[in-house]
C-alpha cells in the first residue's frame, strides 16, 4: 500500500466520531468598522507609515521627499509614479535584488490589522516585494474590508496563485527580544490611500 | 539497552544556576504572556473564537481523511506536486528525491517544527545537499548546533552576548557587539546572497485549506517569503492535521494565532500560496509521523488541535524556569509534554511530570486543549506502562500500601511525626527526598487529630450513633 492509503486508512480507522463534531457556520465576529482612520491606527501598530503627502502633491514628489537619497532605484508597477526602473527590465529575482523602492497598489486592505493584499496580479515578479529595501503601496479607501472574517471572503483568495497579507515592514525580536522593524524583508512600509 | 528517559529535572537544575539567562528567559516570556493578554482584553469576542477554532478543529480532525483528500484534489488542480510521507523518513526521501532530480544543492529553509521531528538537516547533508536555516532565531540555534528551546522563538534562552559569539565565528562579526540591530543586520547581510543563488527554497506551513487547496505560512522576518518566490523550488513540508475546511475558516486562526504567540494583532506576513508562480514548481509534503496513530488515542486526539503558537509555553513556570531545551525533545514546555511521549513513550516518560498542574496552559490555549487533564492522564498511562522513575515508582507503591490500611498508615505518621523531630537532616534531605532538596520539611505536630479524638472522645465507637452511650 502506498504512503496515501495507509495514512487514510488509519484515519478512517482512528477517526473520533464525526456526527459528534459538527462544523460551526463562518461568522462575522467583532468590530466592523472599515474607515481609513481605523486602518491607520492598526498600519502603525504593527510598524507600518501612512506616506506623508501633501493634498495636491504629485506622488514622485512625496516619494522623493520620503526617500531624499540621491541615485536611489525606484521601481514602480503603478501608472500614478514614474520610478527609474520598469518592472519590465527587471526578469528575475536577481536582478530585481538592488532596488531600493518599490511602489505598488495594493488590491485591498484591512482595517482590523492594517494589512495589504498583494498578489501577483499586482507584483508581476512575487520575490520584489521581498528583495526591495522599501515599499510604497496605493490603497483605495473603499477597498479597505473590515477585518481578517471579512477579509476572508474577498474574490482575491480563490485566484491568487500567490497572495501575501503584509502588515507593516519585516521584523524579528529573535535577539533577547528586542523588537527590530526591517528584518530581512523590507525595511519599511508606508501607504498612501488614493482612490483608483 | 534500554534507552534512557530525558532527565528533565536535571537540566532544570543546570538552567536554574545560570541566573542571568534564567531572569531573562523567566521575564521574557512572561512579557509575551501580558501582551497576550492586552490583545485578549482588545476583543470581547475572544472566548467565541477560542469556541469556534476549538470546534472546527475537531470536525476537521474527525474528518481528516476527507479533507485531505479534497485539498490534494484542489492543490493538484492548481499544479502543486503533493506528497504523502507516513513518517519522518518518508518525508525525509522525499525531499532529497525533489532536489536530486532537480541537481539542487543548496536549500534555505524557513522555520518548520515538522522538518525538525523528521531531523531533515542531517538527512540531506549527508547527500551533498548544504541546508541554510533563513530564520534569524532558527539560523542561531543552526549554527549553535541546538534545537531550537521554543516553537516561535527559537533562541529565546540566549543572550545577545551568545548571540554575538555564535555570529563573531561564523560571520566575522564583532564578538563583543552588544546591539540586537547590528546582529539582526549581520544575518540579513549574510543570508541575502545565500538566498539570491539557492537551487530551492523550503518553508512549513501553518494551515492548509481543503476547499481551496491553498496553504498558509505566517511568519515576520520576510525570510519565509523570500525562501518561497526567490528560487524556482517552494517545497511545504506541512503535518496532516493543520487542515482547515474552508477559506472563511481562516478568519478564526489568524486572529488568534499571533495574538496568542507573540500578542501582536497579526505577524507581519500571512502568505497564502495556492499554485507556483509562473515558471516555477511547488511541492506539498503531508507528514503523517505518529498523527494518525494518536487521532486514536481517546485521551489525548485533542492534542492535533494544537496551532503552535507557544502561549502554553509562554504561561508555564516550569518551562520559563527550565528552558526549552532541558526537555530534550523537539517540542517542549506543556504542549511538548503531551505530545513527545507519543513520538517515544519512555524516553519522554519524564515530561508528563515537568508541571505542576496549575491549569494555566489549558486557560491560555486559543483552541482550547485541556492540556493540564492529559498531563494528568499521562502519568496514568506511564503508570500503567510502568514507565515511572524507580523511587517515584516504590514510594507510590507504599504510599498505595499505606492508605489503603488505616491502622498502618496511623503507626506510620505517628512514626513520622517523631523522626521528622529527631533524625538528622542527612537521614530527612536525600536523593530519596527530592521535594526537600528546596524546601523545608514541616514542623511535626505533637499529637495527630485521630490521638486527639480518641482521647477527648473515647466511648465514641464508629458506627454508632452519638448518643448510644446515653442510652445504655
Amino acid at each position: 500500500m502506498s504512503a496515501r492509503d495507509t495514512i487514510l486508512a488509519a484515519l478512517r480507522r482512528n477517526s473520533p466520531d464525526p456526527a459528534a463534531h459538527p462544523l460551526p457556520d463562518p461568522a462575522l465576529l467583532g468590530e466592523s468598522d472599515a474607515s481609513p482612520e481605523r486602518f491607520s491606527a492598526s498600519l502603525t501598530q504593527m510598524g507600518g507609515t501612512m506616506l506623508d503627502r501633501g493634498p495636491d502633491e504629485p506622488l514622485d514628489q512625496a516619494i522623493a521627499r520620503r526617500f531624499p537619497k540621491p541615485g536611489l532605484m525606484i521601481c514602480s508597477l503603478v501608472p500614478e509614479a514614474t520610478g527609474t526602473v520598469r518592472i519590465e527590465d527587471l526578469p528575475t529575482p536577481q536582478a530585481a535584488e538592488p532596488v531600493d523602492v518599490t511602489i505598488v497598489r495594493a488590491a485591498f486592505g484591512i482595517a482590523e490589522t492594517g494589512s495589504i493584499f498583494l498578489s501577483e496580479a499586482q507584483l508581476h515578479l512575487n520575490a520584489l516585494a521581498h528583495l526591495t529595501q522599501h515599499m510604497v503601496v496605493l490603497l483605495d479607501p473603499a477597498q479597505i474590508t473590515a477585518s481578517m472574517h471579512t477579509a476572508y471572503l474577498r474574490p482575491e483568495f480563490h485566484t491568487a496563485r500567490y497572495g501575501v497579507l503584509m502588515s507593516g515592514p519585516s521584523a524579528t525580536a529573535d535577539i533577547q527580544g528586542v523588537l527590530i522593524r526591517g528584518a530581512q524583508g523590507v525595511r519599511s512600509l508606508s501607504v498612501c490611500f488614493l482612490p483608483e | 539497552m534500554k534507552e534512557k528517559p530525558v532527565d528533565h529535572a536535571g537540566a532544570a537544575v543546570a538552567f536554574i544556576a545560570d541566573k542571568p539567562h534564567l531572569d531573562f528567559h523567566d521575564a521574557r516570556l512572561w512579557d509575551m504572556r501580558q501582551k497576550r493578554d492586552a490583545q485578549m482584553h482588545l476583543l470581547p469576542e475572544w472566548q467565541e473564537l477560542r469556541s469556534r477554532a476549538s470546534a472546527i478543529k475537531e470536525h476537521a480532525l474527525a474528518n481528516l481523511a476527507d479533507y485531505l483528500e479534497e485539498f490534494e484534489r484542489n492543490a493538484k488542480r492548481n499544479g502543486i506536486h503533493v506528497h504523502w510521507a507516513a513518517d519522518g523518513a518518508e518525508h525525509n526521501r522525499i525531499v532529497a528525491e525533489i532536489l536530486a532530480a532537480r541537481c539542487a544543492k543548496t536549500l534555505i529553509k524557513s522555520k518548520s517544527m515538522v522538518t525538525e521531528e523528521c531531523d531533515l538537516r542531517p538527512y540531506l547533508a549527508a547527500r551533498g545537499v548544504t541546508v541554510t536555516e533563513t530564520d534569524l532565531g532558527e539560523r542561531i540555534q543552526q549554527l549553535d548546533d541546538q534545537l531550537p528551546s521554543h516553537i516561535v522563538v527559537p533562541s529565546v534562552h540566549k543572550l545577545t552576548s551568545d548571540v554575538a559569539r555564535i555570529f563573531a565565528q561564523h560571520y566575522g562579526t564583532d564578538p563583543d557587539a552588544n546591539d540586537p540591530h547590528q546582529l539582526a543586520e549581520a544575518q540579513r547581510l549574510a543570508a541575502r546572497p545565500v538566498i539570491l543563488h539557492a537551487d530551492a527554497g523550503m518553508t512549513g506551513g501553518n494551515f492548509f485549506v481543503a476547499e481551496t487547496g491553498t496553504f498558509v505560512v505566517c511568519t515576520n522576518e520576510g525570510n519565509a517569503d523570500l525562501s518561497a518566490t526567490v528560487p524556482g523550488v517552494h517545497i511545504a513540508t506541512i503535518g496532516i492535521e493543520r487542515v482547515v475546511p474552508r477559506m472563511a475558516d481562516l478568519g478564526v486562526f489568524i486572529r488568534l494565532l499571533s495574538r496568542s504567540a507573540l500578542g501582536s494583532p497579526i505577524t507581519q506576513y500571512t502568505s497564502h500560496f495556492r499554485g507556483p508562480q509562473d515558471g516555477g514548481e511547488m511541492h506539498v509534503v503531508l507528514v503523517d509521523n505518529g498523527r494518525s496513530a494518536r487521532l486514536g488515542m481517546a485521551d489525548f486526539w485533542t492534542s492535533l488541535k494544537c496551532i503552535r503558537c507557544g502561549a502554553c509555553m509562554n504561561t508555564c513556570p516550569v518551562y520559563r524556569r527550565s528552558g526549552g531545551l532541558s526537555y530534550g525533545a523537539v517540542y517542549s514546555g506543556p504542549i511538548g509534554a503531551i505530545i513527545d511521549p507519543t513520538f517515544n513513550e519512555r524516553r519522554y516518560s519524564t515530561l508528563p511530570y515537568a508541571s505542576t498542574l496549575n491549569g494555566s496552559c489549558t486557560n491560555v490555549c486559543p483552541v482550547k486543549i485541556n492540556i493540564h487533564e492529559q498531563l494528568f492522564k499521562w502519568r496514568q498511562v506511564l503508570v500503567e506502562h510502568h514507565q515511572m522513575p524507580f523511587v517515584k515508582r516504590e514510594i507510590m507503591h507504599m504510599a498505595g500500601k499505606l492508605m489503603g490500611q488505616p491502622k498502618l498508615y496511623r503507626a506510620a505518621i505517628a512514626g513520622t511525626e517523631t523522626a521528622l523531630g529527631t533524625l538528622p537532616r542527612f537521614a530527612l534531605y536525600n536523593w530519596l527526598n527530592p521535594w526537600g532538596k528546596n524546601r523545608e520539611l514541616p514542623e511535626p505536630v505533637k499529637e495527630t487529630f485521630h490521638s486527639w479524638h480518641r482521647r477527648n472522645r473515647p466511648a465514641a465507637k464508629p458506627g454508632k450513633p452519638d448518643n448510644a452511650e446515653t442510652k445504655a
